[in-house]
């Protein structure tokens, strides 16, 4: 009972990490019904990022957000503009060639540039644990856990009050009619994708406190990131943090109660599920 | 001279070129190695056509089913000593089955586009893991299959001539079926369905049944090379179910050109031989910069012309069969 609740307490930390990834990813494919198969990969990125300012400046893991953050916001922007701009028109098979290109061309980089071998950052500020009983909580994941909360309601907020984020939520909903009430689709496009691709950097520094970095997990955190959006469905924020949480407690009881090698196999399972019975999401609104 | 036979001439040259390849290279190991792994990959990315190109489904699981085949090849082999000629066609089967069981359900809930791409891309993750875990058959130590100098019951040459002509074989008849699908009612109803799939089913085509035939006889092939490369490489382990392999496949048939028979082939020709040379050039060091070279070939073709250098090919053979028409 004990491991039960200590995996789904780890569990719960995780799925709002992942509720934050899988944020940045309905952000783009909501907007441009462009699906970046290469969201996971920006994941892996940031964490090298992270890893990279960390250890060349020597500041504290939490502090490279401020390094990170516009790094990738910009890399978003560059990407959408090279590359993605043009298939919008094209056949779905040519932009899953074209986003599952940069997916490998990410991986090859950073195998390339920092070796196969993982990577990891001493402790941060945040470390050490809490006992509450029977149960330890790590401190760098319960404050993973909060950050992505908040910058979970800070996109919510963004896309609620400003003038940008209405117009993405205008974009998303319908696209012509966004353009005639005078929405620059294009430069709507942009800031999506770099939105998208920011929110990564965030869960990337906050995944670098407690866990290691190597090349091939952009693809596990692609498809968890799927995972997640399959489960929502597009357009409620609070059904992917829901849903992030699930699967995370999903992983997590996978790991500690059964192999820790198992944690895909359960991801698969939820995805096809998803997929077959419920194709729009738990809380999908198209 | 009848026209046929010039249409065909062409073919008979590339064939009797594929013939005599190994006898000039005779001398050095290093170029029938190249030569081996360029038309074993060419026969994967001409398999993947009939699925990626023709029907329009972006497969990501050829992993999956070489590490099938390959297991299943294997484990016959060093465990009851089955000889890999059965265990070949025992893969590709179990391969094939493998993938009625995941496709069957995939395309009854019409899951598509981008979600079968991510499907079956998980598909190769989920049964390195499940490998990994089953200690009887896979395991994370090699499985190493007994070695022999030259037997044609174990399949094990210390040559790589054999090997070549095997997987030429597999390649031709791929290449052979790809021709007989696309001038067959099967081959124009996946067209159809990689060109507009609502279109298609409003017109009845079963698309359903079509895509899940694609798949098979697309397993079936990866399942049957399976096989081979577990006796090429010698052992079997669970990294076999690999997604970079996957990945290769899908960019030389995109970069080939979706749908065209040929594509793949001289996609696999180009790439697969320049990443061989690089690695030998480059040496271990710089082991991923032909997957940097590969992937931003992939963006630049799908980006400029989706319809592959393939159709580059095609052109060139239009003009060269109808000039031979009309002398």
């Amino acid at each position: 009972m004990e491991t039960v609740v200590q995996n789904m307490i780890n569990g719960i930390m995780m799925g709002c990490i992942y509720g934050l990834i899988a944020l940045g990813l309905s952000i783009i494919f909501g907007v441009m019904n462009i699906v970046n198969f290469a969201h996971g990969d920006f994941v892996m990125l940031s964490m090298y990022c992270t890893f990279w300012v960390s250890s060349l400046m020597s500041v504290d893991t939490v502090a490279t957000i401020a390094f990170t953050l516009p790094l990738l916001f910009i890399f978003g922007i560059l990407t959408y503009y090279l590359i993605i701009h043009k298939t919008l028109r094209q056949k779905y098979i040519t932009q899953i060639a074209v986003t599952v290109g940069l997916m490998t061309l990410l991986r090859a980089l950073a195998q390339l540039i920092w070796k196969a071998r993982p990577r990891a950052l001493p402790d941060s500020i945040v470390r050490g644990t809490i006992v509450l009983g029977q149960y330890t909580i790590m401190l760098s994941r319960l404050s993973s856990a909060l950050v992505s909360i908040t910058a979970i309601l800070l996109v919510s907020l963004f896309m609620a009050k400003t003038w940008p984020g209405r117009a993405i939520r205008a974009t998303s909903d319908d696209l012509d009619a966004a353009s005639l009430m005078g929405v620059n689709y294009k430069w709507t496009f942009a800031l999506a994708f770099g939105l998208g691709s920011a929110l990564t950097a965030i869960a990337g520094a906050m995944l670098m406190t407690f866990q290691q970095v190597d090349p091939t997990m952009g693809l596990r955190f692609g498809l968890l990131s799927f995972c997640i959006l399959a489960l929502a469905g597009l357009g409620s924020t609070v059904g992917l943090l829901i849903s992030g949480i699930i699967v995370g407690i999903a992983e997590s009881l996978a790991m500690g109660l059964w192999d820790p090698r198992a944690r895909s196999l359960v991801i698969y399972v939820i995805f096809v599920l998803v997929l077959w019975l419920r194709p729009r999401g738990l809380f999908g609104r198209k | 001279m009848k026209p046929g036979f010039k249409k065909l001439l062409p073919l008979l040259i590339l064939l009797v070129v594929a013939l005599a390849l190994p006898f000039a290279m005779l001398s050095n190991q290093y170029y029938l190695i190249l030569l081996t792994t360029v038309i074993l990959y060419a026969t994967l990315a001409s398999a993947w056509n009939i699925i990626g190109g023709m029907a329009g489904q972006f497969d990501l699981a050829a992993g999956a089913y070489l590490g099938l085949g390959a297991f299943t090849s294997g484990t016959l082999l060093i465990r009851w000593n089955i000889t890999p000629w059965i265990g070949m066609i025992a893969g590709g089967l179990i391969a094939a089955a493998f993938a009625f069981l995941v496709g069957y359900p995939l395309f009854r809930f019409k899951v598509r586009e981008v979600w079968y791409a991510l499907s079956s891309a998980a598909l190769v993750m989920v049964l390195r893991v499940v490998f990994m875990m089953w200690e009887q058959v896979g395991g994370p130590t090699e499985r190493y299959i007994p070695f022999y100098d030259w037997s044609f019951y174990h399949l094990r040459f210390r040559s790589y001539i054999p090997y070549y002509y095997l997987i030429l074989i597999i390649l031709i008849i791929t290449l052979w079926l790809n021709h007989r699908i696309r001038n067959r009612k099967l081959g124009y109803y996946l067209l159809a369905l990689g060109d507009n799939e609502e279109a298609a089913e409003i017109l009845g085509v079963d698309a359903r049944g079509s895509k899940l035939k694609a798949l098979m006889i697309y397993a079936f092939i990866v399942g049957v090379l399976g096989g081979v490369y577990a006796c090429l490489y010698g052992f079997i382990h669970p990294n076999f179910f690999s997604s970079t392999i996957s990945l290769e496949v899908s960019i030389l048939g995109v970069v080939g050109g979706v749908g065209i028979t040929y594509g793949p082939l001289l996609a696999a020709l180009i790439l697969v031989s320049g990443r061989e040379l690089l690695r030998a050039n480059v040496g271990g060091q710089l082991e991923s910069l032909y997957l940097v070279i590969y992937a931003i070939v992939l963006i630049v073709i799908a980006l400029f012309r989706p319809q592959g250098i393939g159709s580059l090919l095609q052109k060139a053979w239009e003009k060269l069969t109808t000039r031979a028409a009309e002398e």
